[in-house]
């Protein structure tokens, strides 16, 4: 299993900023996320308040931001992390269908845009499922919904297709699934799950649907569902002023640590935890650099 | 040790005092990770509760008495009655004082 020292999770402002101060320093560090860089930055008209770029837009910035890396080789690992597991002395990420390992974990993956549906906190781990490729196989022969949030919710409905009886797919943000004889793509908005024991009803705008298993594939999950264990504040990670959380080697930064949502806050923000993430290694022993330098 | 349960066999588990079933599959990456983490605790918390592990592909209908519907989940039975179950990776701690936590 591939092993870094510091591992980033996101590339948006917060991710990006943390990366390259952790290659300044040295670290074998992973970045993982869209290559394409975070949609929220390469779609802004205009940004106006960060220093020494006026008026900058978002495509440039993102543009500048993938030059830089490309001039740190920093590469992009273009995986999504489904899952950040604490083991005390080290972290093992699930990237798509692997696994690595890292000493200090930054999670920089941005916030869960609008609210949970009613029901889906409640029925998590009874029918709500946030990953097609874990949960998938228990709905062998089943009926499920998926609610399509994340440009790679329609790949995930086919892959389901091939596993359960029958999907019923609803493109709530995303393109539709290829056209496969057991996929029905509804246009209607989700609005709550219901069951008793375990799910057994998807609610929406129009109508109801008996269905065993509701997967929501989003581009972010809730932090609780990314990292067991995790201490939170509403939707945010709750951090100091140095970026940590509260399990040891574990940082967060930009949005999903907390307002305002502003790329420049973002940005330092990744620096402060880069360089906590440096100190955190240093004090168990496997720096041999100078601990002082990054004050 | 954890025990593996073979043709939806519970029957050792359900003779314990206190027994922990961690309902599994090859390819969940979260019980991957669980996994090791049940070994260590079966070490640690030896004499007094006994770990089972059971693949809900090779064990079906005891995945469907237990209405899993989404793994790891890791089952307490106390003296063959299920007390207490979670669902998801959870870190060791948390594991352990959830299993002694049912006692």
């Amino acid at each position: 299993m591939e092993n870094y020292e510091i591992a980033i999770i996101g590339t948006g402002p917060a991710g990006i900023s943390a990366a390259i101060t952790a290659k300044v320093r040295n670290k074998k560090l992973l970045l993982a996320g869209s290559a394409n860089l975070s949609e929220k930055l390469s779609k802004a008209h205009r940004i106006d308040n960060y220093p020494g770029l006026p008026g900058v837009s978002g495509a440039d910035l993102a543009a500048n931001l993938k030059k830089q890396l490309d001039e740190l080789g920093i590469k992009i690992t273009d995986k999504h992390a489904g899952g950040i597991y604490t083991f005390g002395d080290h972290f093992s990420i699930q990237l798509d269908n692997d696994f690595v390992d890292a000493q200090a974990v930054i999670i920089a993956g941005g916030i869960m845009q609008g609210k949970l549906l009613k029901g889906e906190n409640e029925f998590l781990g009874r029918g709500v499922s946030y990953c097609a490729t874990c949960d998938g196989r228990l709905y062998q022969g089943k009926k499920v919904a998926v609610l399509g949030y994340s440009s790679e919710a329609p790949e995930e409905a086919e892959y389901l297709s091939e596993i359960v009886n029958e999907v019923l797919y609803f493109p709530v943000k995303s393109g539709v699934p290829a056209e496969r004889g057991n996929i029905q793509v509804l246009t209607e908005i989700p609005t709550a799950i219901q069951g008793d024991m375990k799910v057994n009803t998807l609610v929406t705008d129009k109508s109801e649907h008996k269905v065993d298993c509701v997967f929501v594939l989003r581009d972010a999950v809730p932090p609780e569902s990314l990292v067991p264990g995790i201490e939170t504040d509403g939707p945010h990670i709750k951090v100091n002023l140095q970026m940590e959380t509260n399990i040891p080697g574990l940082y967060a930064c930009g949005d999903i640590a907390g307002k305002p949502y502003q790329y420049i806050k973002a940005a330092g923000q990744g620096n402060v935890a880069a360089l906590s993430a440096v100190r955190y290694l240093a004090s168990r022993g496997n720096d041999t650099e100078n601990d002082q330098k990054e004050r | 040790m954890v025990t593996t349960v073979k043709n939806n066999d519970l029957s050792q588990a359900k003779k314990s005092k206190i027994a922990v079933v961690d309902f599994s599959a090859t390819w969940c990456g979260p019980c991957r990770m669980t996994a090791p983490i049940m070994e260590e605790l079966s070490e640690e918390l030896k004499g007094q509760v006994d770990f089972f592990n059971c693949d809900v592909d090779e064990n079906n209908s005891l995945a469907a008495e237990f209405g899993i519907s989404s793994i790891p989940a890791i089952a307490v039975l106390k003296n063959g009655v299920l007390s207490d179950m979670t669902v998801g990776f959870r870190p060791k701690a948390a594991l352990k004082d959830f299993i002694l936590g049912g006692k």
